[in-house]
């Protein structure tokens, strides 16, 4: 079928919404099985949207955003695979083959987005000083959504008026380059980890970095198990920093000068 | 929690404002700073209380919110009901500091664990295989079993813990330096385990010797130690970024050149 004007424009806001709810909200209608449905009654085939969704749904349950990694964009996934059922008549499970590139295109945009929103951060700070930040945290927020919907918007026009010859042409698209900002995202935690290290770390800390290390690398720890024992060793810290300080002090001072 | 003695300063109305902007934690989400600007809109109403006649503490708590911050989006009201509560205390900004970076870390995996590999995969899994058969309810139940977990967690988390918060740290006020380096403790460690868990350096370089084909990362690198890449670029950005007074974005596009470069010549 050959998708109008009307249905175009409300998958596209329907893809913005999606986009947006998939880091903020968080109500989860953005995941192939809401969408799907959704994408259906647009289109006027709600029963394959329903199925193309719940297959897109089981496959992508595995590509969960934990901690902070970025997996192929389950928002453009959703929306391309039913899209694309609907509209070429293709099986859901082809659908969902041609879905993938879009979804991994999709993922390096959106890397490349979450670095050129960077200088945002540098401009808020100046606001504060200037005493607006007031007005200038909300503002940054608000344009943070506003261009994503935009983002997604776009891309899911691209998809539902290319149909399956847009498909072509995504997964045309030099791997070097996506797979190359996929690599990039992966290193790049290390950025925000550094910049942790730059408030806290000094080098008698040095030792419980290397634990926290070493209990993942050689004892395939979870975080959950090593921030456990981390409390432990604080706990243990704290009563023996104390301990030592009133036997130094004959006063346990409430006054101790910070 | 009921406190006898603790005067509130913020009401449950402000409470509830906070947890509900606590959903937009990630409108403003980037590389440098990643949920820092999201989280100060989240703090801001209590701040602004908080500093109601104070231009310059408000101006200075804001900085203080703006800095890297990034933990579970789903529980973040954990942390911000604490971190209220000690703002609304008037805590030293370093044990406010060393406490929110010792928390956001472990909260992540509690939520993961809560979220991703628990609520998640049984409502949607429920929910697809009613859409399978062509039930239009599926979808519907996953978004209304979600939400009923979701959204109520989100404000009790926020109204618990700041009420936890006044209580603890009028106990803990007169050992402040000790609970800044306990907290500090646990924030290394952690972030120690995030290095192994989440930075990824996938080097697809190898040689060949022989009939054998050696892999860089694999057959040598990882020989040595393994994570030994991750940890060694974690380290070496410290080094720019605290030593050599590099800006993180400058380390940002660093990387993504490199990336680039050395995905096209076939490296990584």
């Amino acid at each position: 079928m050959e998708p109008t004007i009307m249905q175009i424009v409300l998958v596209a806001i329907w893809a913005g919404l999606a986009g947006i709810d998939l880091f903020d909200g968080l109500l989860h209608i953005h995941r192939p099985l809401f969408t799907g449905m959704i994408i259906g009654v647009i289109l006027g085939d709600v029963s394959t949207g329903l199925i193309t969704g719940a297959t897109l749904e089981l496959i992508m349950l595995g590509a969960m955003p934990v901690g902070g990694a970025q997996p192929p964009n389950v928002v453009i996934g959703g929306v391309a695979g039913t899209v694309l059922a609907i509209t070429s008549g293709l099986e859901p499970t082809a659908a969902v083959g041609i879905a993938i590139p879009f979804a991994v295109f999709m993922q390096g945009l959106i890397t490349l987005y979450f670095t050129l929103f960077v200088p945002v951060m540098h401009k808020v700070d100046a606001q504060i000083d200037a005493g607006k930040g007031d007005s200038a945290i909300p503002l940054a927020n608000y344009f943070g959504m506003f261009t994503l919907f935009l983002m997604y918007a776009f891309v899911a026009t691209l998809l539902t008026i290319g149909g399956t010859q847009s498909a072509e042409f995504v997964s045309k698209f030099p791997a070097w380059i996506t797979d190359g900002l996929a690599a990039g995202g992966g290193m790049l935690t290390a950025v925000g980890l550094a910049i942790l290290l730059k408030i806290m770390f000094s080098m008698r800390y040095a030792v419980y970095l290397a634990l926290g290390f070493i209990l993942v690398t050689f004892f395939n720890a979870t975080i959950l198990p090593v921030a456990g024992i981390a409390v432990i060793i604080a706990v243990v810290e704290f009563y023996l920093g104390k301990e030592n300080r009133s036997e130094t002090t004959t006063q346990g001072g409430n006054e101790d000068g910070i | 929690m009921e406190s006898k003695e603790t005067k509130k300063l913020l009401t449950k109305k402000d409470l509830n404002i906070m947890a509900f902007k606590s959903m937009f934690l990630q409108a403003s989400f980037n590389y440098e700073r990643m949920q820092a600007c999201g989280w100060a809109f989240t703090l801001q109403p209590g701040l602004k209380k908080i500093f109601k006649d104070d231009k310059e503490g408000l101006k200075a708590a804001l900085h203080r919110h703006m800095e890297f911050f990034n933990t579970h989006p789903f529980l973040v009201t954990a942390i911000a009901g604490i971190i209220i509560a000690m703002e609304e205390k008037k805590e030293d900004p370093e044990v406010i500091r060393a406490l929110k970076v010792a928390i956001m870390g472990p909260l992540g995996g509690i939520g993961d664990a809560i979220f991703w590999f628990t609520l998640i995969p049984i409502t949607a899994s429920l929910g697809a295989g009613l859409a399978l058969e062509g039930n239009i309810i599926g979808p519907i139940l996953f978004i209304v079993l979600f939400n009923l977990v979701h959204l109520p967690l989100r404000f009790v988390l926020m109204h618990y813990f700041y009420g936890f918060g006044l209580n603890a740290f009028d106990k803990l006020k007169t050992a402040t330096k000790h609970v800044q380096k306990a907290a500090s403790i646990v924030g290394v460690m952690v972030v120690g385990a995030l290095i192994a868990s989440f930075v990824k350096v996938n080097l697809t370089l190898q040689f060949n010797v022989g009939e054998k084909v050696v892999n860089v990362q694999n057959d040598i690198i990882n020989a040595i130690m393994p994570n030994l890449l991750p940890l060694a670029l974690t380290l070496g950005i410290y080094y720019f970024i605290s030593k050599k007074g590099f800006t993180p974005t400058k380390m940002i596009w660093i990387i993504i050149a490199f990336s680039l470069v050395a995905s096209f010549f076939g490296i990584i």
